[in-house]
Formats: C-alpha cells, structure tokens, sequence
C-alpha cells in the first residue's frame, strides 16, 4: 500500500479528514493499512503496547482484568475508533486487553514516531492530539451513560 | 368604556330597578323555576359558597379585609349584601366538584362490567358571581369543555346552571381584575347581573331565562340618578384597585428565566402547603381514586381534586419529577401565568387574589412576577 | 407534525364518557425477559373489537379495579385485529397486580390515546430506530408498518441497546425482521458470558453507522430520557437535524386525555400532545432539572 493510498483513506477518517494535504502526507509516512485477524489479542491490558490504530471496520472488544471473574468486557470498537491512546500519550501501560471479534482493518501508527512527529511538528502535533481529545471525550459520555445505568429496572434495579 | 356627561355608559344597559323587597322575592322565583340557589353565606368567619334559602343568608352588612396572608369579616356601616369581594370558595367547586363517580366497575361470572356512574345533578342558581369568577368560568370551560376531549361532569352541571352575576361596587386589597382584563365590570357570561344600590338593585338581563326571571319580580323602569349610582358604584370598585400585574409578554419572561435566582427565594417561604390551588377559580388538577367494596367486585373510580403542589403529584417510575418546593412552585407559578396560554389561549389567572390572602406566608405572585422582570430587564 | 389522536370521529369522542373502560379478555401471556411479560389482550365486546384502531406510538390505560390504571404503549402490528400487545414491565401497583392475572382473566383497557410515530415522514427515506430495553415495544408497530411496505422505505436500521444481554426483548422475531428487510444491531452496557455482541451504549452505534444519508433520514428514539438526549447529540454530530427526529416521552398519566394536569411537561400534555413529539418541539423542556 503506497503513502498515497494510506493518506486517501486518512482523509476519509473522521479522525484525520480536515487536515492538510501536507499533514496528511507526514501521518501517512509513519503508518501503514493493517488486516488483523479475527480472535487475536492485540494488546493485554498492562502491556506496553507501542501502536494506535484507527479501525477502519470489524470489531475489537475492550476487557479489563477483574480477580476472579476473568476479563470482563468494557466496550465493543468499530470503523472509526482510536483504539491504543495511551503511548500516544506516553502513559506507560494499556488499560485494557483489546481482542479482535471478527477480522478488523486498520490504520496503525507507531506510536514512537507519532510522538517524534508531533514534537518535531508542533502544528501537526496540536491537530493530533486535538482528535485524540476529541476522541477520548466521545468515549467518556459514552461511559457516563453506561454508568448511568439507564435501563436498569427502576423497581428491581434501581438506585432510588 | 365611553360615558356622556352625565357619567352614564355611552350604550346605556337595559337595565331595570328591583327594591330591596323585591329582590327578596327573588328567591322564590328561583325555586319555582326548579333551581337550588348558592350563594354567599358566612361560615366559620369567612364569606363562602353553599346552599341558601332566603335573602337573610346573606352576609347582609359586611364586609372583607384582603392582605397578603389575611383575611378578616369586619362590620359594615350599611345593610348591603354584596358589600365583599371573594372568599376561600369558588363556583368551580360546583361545576367542577371536589369529589365525583366517574365510573362503576362490577365482577360477574364473565369478568368486569363497566359502566358510567350515575350523574343527575340539580339544577343551580349561582348568585353572587363577580365579574373575576364568570372570567373564571370561561376559562373552566375552555377546558374542560373547549378541547378536544369534553369532561361530562363539567358539561352537564355547566349547561343546567343560573348565573345571577352582581358587579364589585368596592375592592379588595388583594384584587387586581383589571390588571387581567377580567373586570370588575360584568360584561358577558351572566344570565343576570346586578348592581346594588342603596335602596336596591339594577338588574341586567342577559339571556331568555334572565329576562323570563325578571319578569316574575316587581321591577319599576331605572331612574336617570339611579342608572348615574349604579354607574358610580361600579367606578367605585375600579378605583379601588391598587394591585397591578404587568402582564407584558409575561409568557416569554417566566419561560425564560426557569433558572432564575427568585425560585429559590420563594422556594423558601412557600410552605407547598397547596391552599393556593385549592382557592384559585381557575386550578384544575385532579386524580382518580379508587373505592372498592370489601369483596374487591364492585369498584367506584372517583375523581379528586389534587394539587401540583403535593409531592407525589409528579411521581414517575420510581421517582418524583418535581422533587422540591421550587420545582412546584414554578410548575404552579408558569403554568398560571405562561404555558397555559400556550395551552389555552388565555391567561390561567384572573386576578381575583385569593391565593395571595390565602397563603399561610402571604405570597404575593404579581410580586414574584414584578422581581423577575426587574431583575433582567 | 406528529398525527394527533383523531381515531374516533368528533362526535363520539366528545359523546362517549372519557372514563368507562371497555373488558378486554386476556387471551395469551408471553414472557419475556425477566419481569417483562407482554400481554396479548382482546375485547369482550365485538363491535368494540370491530371498531378499535390504533396508530404506532399510541398507548391504553389499562384499568385493575381496586389497584389503579397504567400507561401502556401498545406494541403489536397496528393490521391485526385478534389481540392487542401489551409489554409490560412490573413495576408499580397496577403492573404488579397485573402479574398476578392468568390467561382468561379480564381487565379494563380506554384507548387509545396520544400522538402517533409520523409514518407518512419514513416513506422514501432511510428510517433509523434507536432504542434500549423496554423502548423497543412502542416502536414495534412501526417496524411492522415498515416491513408491510418495505419497498416504501430506504435503508432500515434498528439500533438496540440493554443493559445486559438478558435484556433484550423480541430477539425470537429479529432473523425475520432481518429477513425482511430490517438491519439489526445489539449492544449491551455490561456483558455477561457467552456474549459475543456490542458492548458499549447504543449512541456508539449511531456514531459509527454508515449505510444511511443523513440529508435524508427520520430517526425515532425512545428510552430513557437521558439516552434520548444523546442519541439525539450524536445525530446532530452526523448531519441530522432536530426536525428529523422523533422521540416518544414519559410522565405520570392518569386521566390520558389532558384533563387532569399530571403529565404536563411545560405548556406540552404528555398524554395528548404527546407522547410522540418532534424532537425541536420538546427538547428546551427536556434539559430543565424538575420541570
């Protein structure tokens, strides 16, 4: 797949589309379209995982570690998701073991060079990390009403 | 209204002189025409609606005292019977009862029966109605009848009454009718009014039964001077009236600031303790009951009234919508003023003023409009 | 516009007392999931029977002498005359009280009441139906309405939320929706074993979805209001505007034909110029704290 080809499908994104045809040639140079296989683990929670993706379809499922009742699956992941923020963020360990549910194709960046990008390229680097924010704040309403609970039986189930 | 010189209404009414004796008789003819007569009746230290007899029921020579919170009977110098405003009560108490069947539910062997419970009401004469209260009623029958949905209990007590209306000749502290456009004049909606005077009454007919009830009585053709004290009387009452609501696109104002500081303030005084709804000509909220007998087969549903202001009153799925003083206080505060123009087409509120002296802590609601719209403007 | 009530003729609705119930029979009970069971109800009467029509979106009160009456959306194909579904959750006196009822037991039902799902706005359009837990069974006339003229409509797509996997009512009926024509996806907030699906709530799906034009697309929520308010966000950040989205809301209802003032929300009786509503039309009313 050609630089070319890799920064099409970037403008596509919502996580890339809007930015300039030069910054979509420096994040297309450091990442390259992948097909991950259905059933395999990409990261375990606590790794040091080195890669973000953005799907470009399939599905990933998020599943945090809870002793004695195994990994308990967070959140399901599909085209358009960030999946792997943290070293993009230089936090050191994943929070969550991602495993593909079915075959997923994506765009992954090394997240070494992202970060060497971004210092390099303050511009390109606000933009980034502006997306990832915009991203990650998506995912935090989508947790609140989870923890909301919202269709918990009011009677049986409820907080009240 | 335009007046001629001589202080008369440029369209004179077509009215008629009953003497005080004559408009005694009065209530004979009005139970010969099969009519229950309420009216004005001084009960517990306070005037109210119930059943009369004969013209000495009537609170002949007293008046009311209206503030914020208070309300007092105190001695005329005169024997007038009109000489007071309103009361605790109000006539939807009768055209819109407090307590009533709705329905009849029976088990038999092939399940529930229903049927509507029986509904024969008497025939009424309200009299004594203020120009406020047949404002009042035009609004009880917008809804209750106006709509896409008639509410039967309402249409039947409302098609079988009288309404003898009397204009106010004085005015309470608390009233502010004019501020409403609601009166004091009586202008409409009455089947009689009446203005009273020192020797007695003009009477205005206004429909086939009012002036088929005239002339069962000894009238005599109203003089000039008495047409001029009648007039003077009810100028009377208008000039009395110091409270004002500024009712500028009050609409906008209260659904504009639902977040407004004053909420809380009132929220602290009001106690939500509802004698504001249950006095008000114009509340209707209600709820269904059930009353069932021992055995569980034979179930009456009875409607209610009820108030906004009860804490289960917004009870939904486990919890309460309107969980404190304020939410309520506002629900009742735009619901009056605001949304039930939205609703209805007119204001909730007549400016009549009981819920003001009846509020236990005197809350005055065309203060509480007057803060808020200081506040932003 | 929503369609307003206007199944009886203005002579009979204004002749015919407000508050007698008709006997309605219970024919059949399917449960469903737990402490959900629907309710397959038909009249006694047959020229009620004969004369009962409902649109999507509208609900009964259904009457337990002695216990109280209760809201309840009606749930089945708005053709099919023989029974009347009800689904209903347990949860208050009257529900509960319904679950102590057996197939041939009788109960009252008045109905129908409230403003209808906009049919008339689907047709050459892409219809998104998005949904959680027991919203689904007010929207199940509309789905059937959808598939008994699929070639009327544009892409249709289901998106249905739970709480958890066991949540998830009608799942026996969904290969033949699909078959039919309907794109069906589940999500659930909490997993459980075994389940292979979506995790995370239903705006994730909206957010992701693709295979719909947004320039020309109606949207019917109903659920909780607070997933309703973000559903409705996230069609926004897709391209939808207010006026393309449907909601259908909730409030204490006793006399359901907007004499008794209880479902007032605002200036807007729940029972009569709703439940349905357009989205623009209730929205400032939904974000006030205890209105």
């Amino acid at each position: 797949m050609t630089d070319q080809e890799i920064q099409n499908v970037l403008q596509e994104l919502r996580f890339s589309s809007g930015l300039s045809q030069e910054d979509l040639q420096k994040l297309a140079s450091i990442s390259e379209l992948v097909e991950l296989p259905a059933s395999t683990v990409i990261f375990s929670e606590g790794d040091s995982a080195t890669d973000l993706y953005v799907l470009l379809g399939g599905r990933v499922e998020l599943c945090m570690n809870v002793p004695a009742k195994g990994c308990l699956p967070v959140l399901t992941l599909g085209a358009g998701d960030l999946l792997g923020w943290s070293p993009a963020l230089k936090i050191a360990e994943m929070t969550a073991t991602a495993t593909t549910i079915k075959e997923t194709p994506a765009v992954r960046f090394s997240a070494d060079e992202l970060q060497k990008l971004c210092e390099e390229d303050h511009d390109v680097g606000y933009e980034v990390m502006r997306r990832i924010a915009i991203a990650l704040s998506q995912r935090l309403v989508a947790t609140r009403l989870q923890v909301l609970d919202v269709f918990a039986d009011p009677v049986t189930e409820g907080q009240s | 209204m335009n007046l001629t010189e001589d202080g008369l209404p440029e369209t004179p009414k077509q009215e008629v002189f009953v003497s005080r004796d004559g408009f005694a008789s009065l209530f004979a003819v009005l139970k010969s025409r099969g009519f229950q007569i309420v009216g004005p009746t001084i009960d517990q230290d306070a005037i109210v609606y119930d059943q009369i007899e004969t013209v000495d029921d009537l609170p002949k020579g007293w008046t009311d005292v209206q503030q914020p919170g208070l309300y007092r009977l105190n001695q005329r110098n005169d024997d007038k019977l009109f000489g007071y405003n309103v009361g605790p009560h109000s006539w939807k108490k009768y055209l819109f009862p407090p307590s009533v069947a709705l329905s009849q539910s029976r088990k038999t062997e092939d399940g529930w029966e229903f049927q509507e419970a029986p509904d024969d009401p008497p025939k009424l004469a309200f009299l004594g109605v203020r120009a406020c209260e047949l404002a009042a009623i035009r609004i009880q029958d917008r809804v209750f009848v106006g709509g896409d949905y008639v509410d039967s209990t309402y249409q039947k007590r409302r098609q079988r009454v009288l309404i003898i209306a009397v204009n106010c000749t004085q005015a309470a502290e608390t009233c502010f009718c004019t501020s409403m456009d609601t009166g004091p004049r009586c202008t409409v909606g009455f089947d009689l009014a009446l203005t009273e005077l020192d020797e007695g009454f003009l009477i205005e007919a206004s429909t086939s039964e009012g002036k088929a009830i005239v002339e069962q009585l000894v009238t005599h053709e109203a003089t000039r001077q008495q047409q001029q004290s009648a007039e003077l009387a009810r100028q009377h009452a208008v000039d009395q009236i110091k409270k004002r609501m500024d009712t500028t696109e009050i609409r906008d104002l209260l659904m504009s600031n639902l977040e407004h500081a004053r909420w809380d303030e009132v929220a602290s005084r009001c106690l939500s303790c509802t004698n504001c709804t249950m006095v008000c000509p114009t509340c209707f909220c209600s709820s269904v009951d059930e009353v069932s007998d021992l055995a569980g087969e034979n179930v009456e549903r009875r409607r209610q009234w009820d108030s906004c202001f009860n804490l289960e009153f917004s009870y939904m799925n486990g919890g309460i919508v309107r969980d404190s003083t304020r939410s309520r206080y506002r629900q009742w505060m735009t619901h009056k003023l605001a949304t039930w123009i939205d609703q209805f087409g007119t204001s909730g509120c007549v400016g009549c003023g009981r819920c003001i002296s009846w509020c236990p802590v005197g809350i005055d609601l065309t203060e509480e409009v007057a803060a808020i719209r200081k506040d932003v403007s | 516009m929503t369609s307003k009530a206007s199944n009886m003729t203005t002579e009979s609705r204004r002749q015919s007392s407000l508050w007698v119930p008709q006997t309605v029979v219970i024919r059949k009970i399917t449960p469903e999931v737990e402490n959900v069971s629907t309710y397959h109800l038909a009249f006694t009467d047959k020229d009620a029977a004969a004369r009962y029509r409902f649109k999507p979106g509208q609900f009964n009160m259904l009457y337990l002498p002695g216990v109280g009456e209760s809201a309840i959306s009606i749930s089945g194909d708005t053709q099919s005359h023989a029974t009347l579904d009800h689904t209903i959750r347990s949860a208050g006196n009257v529900t509960r009280g319904l679950t102590q009822l057996k197939p041939g037991d009788t109960l009252g039902l008045r109905g129908p009441f409230g403003s209808s799902w906009p049919m008339e706005q689907c047709v050459g359009r892409d219809v998104l139906l998005v949904t959680g837990g027991i919203g689904l069974p007010p929207l199940r006339p509309v789905i059937y309405q959808l598939l008994n003229g699929r070639e009327d409509y544009g892409n249709l797509h289901l998106l249905y939320g739970a709480r958890s996997p066991g949540g998830l009512l009608h799942r026996n009926e969904f290969d033949d929706w699909q078959s039919r024509g309907l794109t069906i996806q589940k999500t659930v907030d909490r997993s459980s074993l075994g389940w292979r699906g979506n995790v995370g709530v239903v705006t994730l799906l909206l957010e992701r979805l693709h295979s719909f034009d947004p320039s020309n697309t109606v949207l019917f929520c109903c659920g909780p209001e607070v997933m309703m308010r973000f559903v409705a966000r996230t069609a926004f950040d897709r391209g939808m505007t207010a006026e393309q989205i449907w909601v259908s809301t909730e409030r204490n209802m006793q006399c359901a034909v907007g004499l008794c003032g209880h479902c007032q929300l605002g200036p807007q009786f729940i029972c009569k110029d709703g439940p349905v509503f357009r989205y623009d039309q209730i929205a400032p009313l939904l974000t006030v704290e205890g209105l």
